[in-house]
């Protein structure tokens, strides 16, 4: 009688849970099984993120103007912004504006404090802490910006460019920053037992153990 | 009021070679002169040598064989930060049995801000952790050395002809050290204005030894030069790979265009130094031997000796006397303002650290015009000047007046007295200071 109690819980939760989905029918994030989201982290809008990405507590993913599609292998630090939103001078209700959507590669590194709004990031990138990018920029892959560096003109990087230092110098490097899989691991570990995890979407039946 | 301590808001004259204005902050004090001392009335000389990541310190014989760079230290050839050294696993076939193989440690360098590594610019890694690394030859140190020798041949000549004929002018017994061409070890050279300082100094060639003959061919001029490439105008330019100038000067031997060819150099050794009065040639400030401490073997600094506006920093009772300055004083050229100090004599108790905590001391009785002082704590003493702006500028408004107060020397030498234990006698100094009020509102 113990487990029938447990599975009348699991099915009110579940039903509570759709009813929640039906009333912010736009506004769930998609989480894949196997990503670590933190519960304490702010997940606004359509927001779709893959299998081993890490979100940390205090990290914003926001999708204002769009959705935000995040890719595997991601790791997302504290008090980092990722925001997809409107361009300066539209005002956000006006008529005929498409939602564009963010797109986020494999294995970025959003460091601590950082503010991302490009539209397009492609693979191996690293953001490090209190960098800004702005709405215009595409970073393609191997792309590193330095701590502090705010970097806002309309350009596409090319691939293994450092930006570094107070005037934001670059330079080309001859390897690519290797993806981050020791940390994602422990992380992945380590996390769970001191936070709670948001829910993920159940891609498998009944293997992963609903977490909230 | 630590904001009168903050730079420029308060400066004092200094009487040097040149009248410098500057903050206490930054001034020394000889008790030997008495008198205030700045930075650019001392002489610096350097007290050791340390390397400023490792913390090594080095022996002036040693820095100076090395060029002043530190052994195990490497700066980034693009970013000039530190180099710091990374491991990484790499199979590598066993020495006995080819076939299998083992994970070995490679080392590398790496600098944590541009993201630099050694393996940008083609060097291989190394299989020890520090030591492996070394910088490449210049391919024209043998000419350089070589004409070294020959110039250090010909000044020690020119100098013993030169000792020669002071000699048989003066008597001879001054001392050999004392006509050293390039040296600046005593006093009478180091005043001496424009004196070179090259690595020609130390040396000395006795004169019994066989001088060598050592002969240099001179440059030879070329008629041809190596001629452009053909597509110099029409390549296009790589941006990355082209180096900058302090990039490129920072390695004087090479000057490498391409930043492919950008090695790293040794970190370069920093160096103490202590201060000397030139007057009575005492120390002001001499710093300890290790170089992880900050601490000073002796340090005289202006704060602790000279009166501040409101503190009194000596543990006796000083009398202060203001006056404001004259018109048409030649010290007297950055005020704004004409300021109207009180006239009489302010009294400040000495500084007493146990006054905090002894509940039972009796507070001293200084009888206070409250027109004049507006408050007094301990050593401090708070008191009302008027101000009057001259010009109705948007500047700053500065006043500039003069501080009189008496000293005590407690570091006087002993003095055989007759009379018994005579108190130190009280000097009476006067400071010519500068205070920035501020801008004036409305």
């Amino acid at each position: 009688c113990c487990e029938g109690f447990e599975i009348d819980c699991r099915k009110k939760l579940k039903s509570l849970n759709k009813m929640s989905d039906k009333q912010n029918a736009q506004k769930s994030a998609k989480i894949a099984a196997g990503a670590v989201v933190c519960v304490e982290s702010e997940i606004r809008g359509e927001v779709t993120i893959g299998a081993r990405t890490v979100v940390h507590p205090k990290a914003r993913i926001i999708a204002e103007a769009g959705p935000i599609v995040i890719g595997e292998g991601n790791l997302i630090e504290e008090q980092a912004l990722i925001i997809n939103s409107y361009p300066e001078n539209i005002a956000p209700d006006s008529e005929g504006v498409e939602p564009k959507t963010m797109t986020i590669g494999i294995n970025n590194v959003f460091e601590v404090g950082c503010m991302s709004q490009a539209m397009k990031i492609g693979d191996n990138n690293v953001i490090e802490s209190k960098a800004d990018l702005g709405r215009n920029m595409i970073l393609t892959s191997g792309c590193i910006i330095g701590a502090c560096c705010q970097v806002n003109t309309c350009e596409v990087i090319p691939e293994n460019t450092v930006i570094f230092g107070s005037g934001c110098q670059r330079r080309v490097q001859t390897e690519r920053p290797q993806p981050q899989t020791l940390q994602l691991d422990f992380l992945m570990k380590i996390l769970p037992n001191y936070h709670h995890m948001k829910k993920t979407v159940k891609t498998t039946s009944a293997v992963t153990p609903a977490k909230n | 009021m630590a904001s009168l301590l903050q730079p420029d808001r308060v400066l004092y004259l200094v009487h040097g070679e040149k009248k410098i204005r500057s903050p206490l902050s930054t001034l020394y004090f000889c008790r030997y002169c008495s008198e205030l001392r700045s930075l650019e009335c001392v002489s610096h000389e350097v007290d050791s040598h340390y390397c400023p990541s490792c913390l090594e310190n080095m022996p002036s014989a040693e820095a100076k064989l090395k060029k002043n760079r530190c052994a195990n230290c490497f700066d980034c050839p693009c970013c000039m930060h530190t180099l710091s050294t990374r491991a990484t696993n790499i199979p590598a076939p066993l020495p006995d049995d080819p076939s299998k193989t083992t994970m070995k440690k490679a080392y590398y360098l790496a600098c944590g801000f541009c993201r630099w590594t050694s393996r940008d610019v083609g060097m291989a890694d190394k299989s020890v952790a520090s030591g492996g690394w070394q910088e490449p030859d210049n391919p024209h140190t043998q000419r350089i050395n070589k004409l070294i020798e020959y110039y250090q041949q010909l000044a020690q000549r020119e100098k013993l002809e030169r000792d020669r004929k002071k000699l048989a002018r003066r008597r001879p017994y001054m001392p050999l050290a004392f006509s050293e061409k390039y040296g600046l070890g005593t006093r009478l050279q180091r005043q001496r204005p424009g004196a070179p300082i090259t690595s020609l100094a130390g040396l000395s060639l006795k004169e019994g030894e066989d001088q060598k003959e050592i002969n240099i061919e001179p440059a030879q001029a070329l008629d041809e030069v190596e001629p452009l490439p053909e597509d110099c105008y029409t390549r296009p330019i790589n941006l990355p790979e082209v180096t900058s100038l302090r990039q490129r000067l920072l390695q004087p031997d090479f000057q490498p265009a391409g930043a492919s060819q950008l090695h790293p150099k040794h970190k370069h050794l920093l160096i103490k130094r202590s201060l000397r009065c030139r007057k009575c040639e005492h120390n002001l400030s001499k710093p300890e031997f290790n170089p992880t401490s900050i601490k000073f073997k002796i340090q005289l600094v202006a704060e602790c000796q000279v009166l501040l506006t409101l503190t009194n920093p000596v543990e006796n009772i000083t009398h202060v006397t203001l006056v404001g300055c004259e018109e048409g004083d030649p010290e007297d050229i950055n005020s704004t303002a004409k300021v109207m100090v009180p006239t009489k004599e302010l009294v400040l108790a000495g500084k007493d650290a146990a006054a905090d905590y002894d509940e039972l001391a009796e507070p001293q009785d200084f009888q206070d015009d409250p027109d004049v002082v507006a408050f007094r704590k301990s050593n401090k003493i708070g008191f009302f000047i008027k101000v009057v702006p001259q010009r109705e500028e948007d500047g700053d408004v500065t006043v500039s007046f003069k501080i009189r107060h008496d000293f005590r020397n407690l570091a006087a030498p002993i003095r055989p007295s007759e009379e018994g234990d005579a108190p130190t006698e009280a000097i009476w100094l006067t400071h010519h200071v500068e205070l920035s009020l501020g801008p004036i509102i409305a």
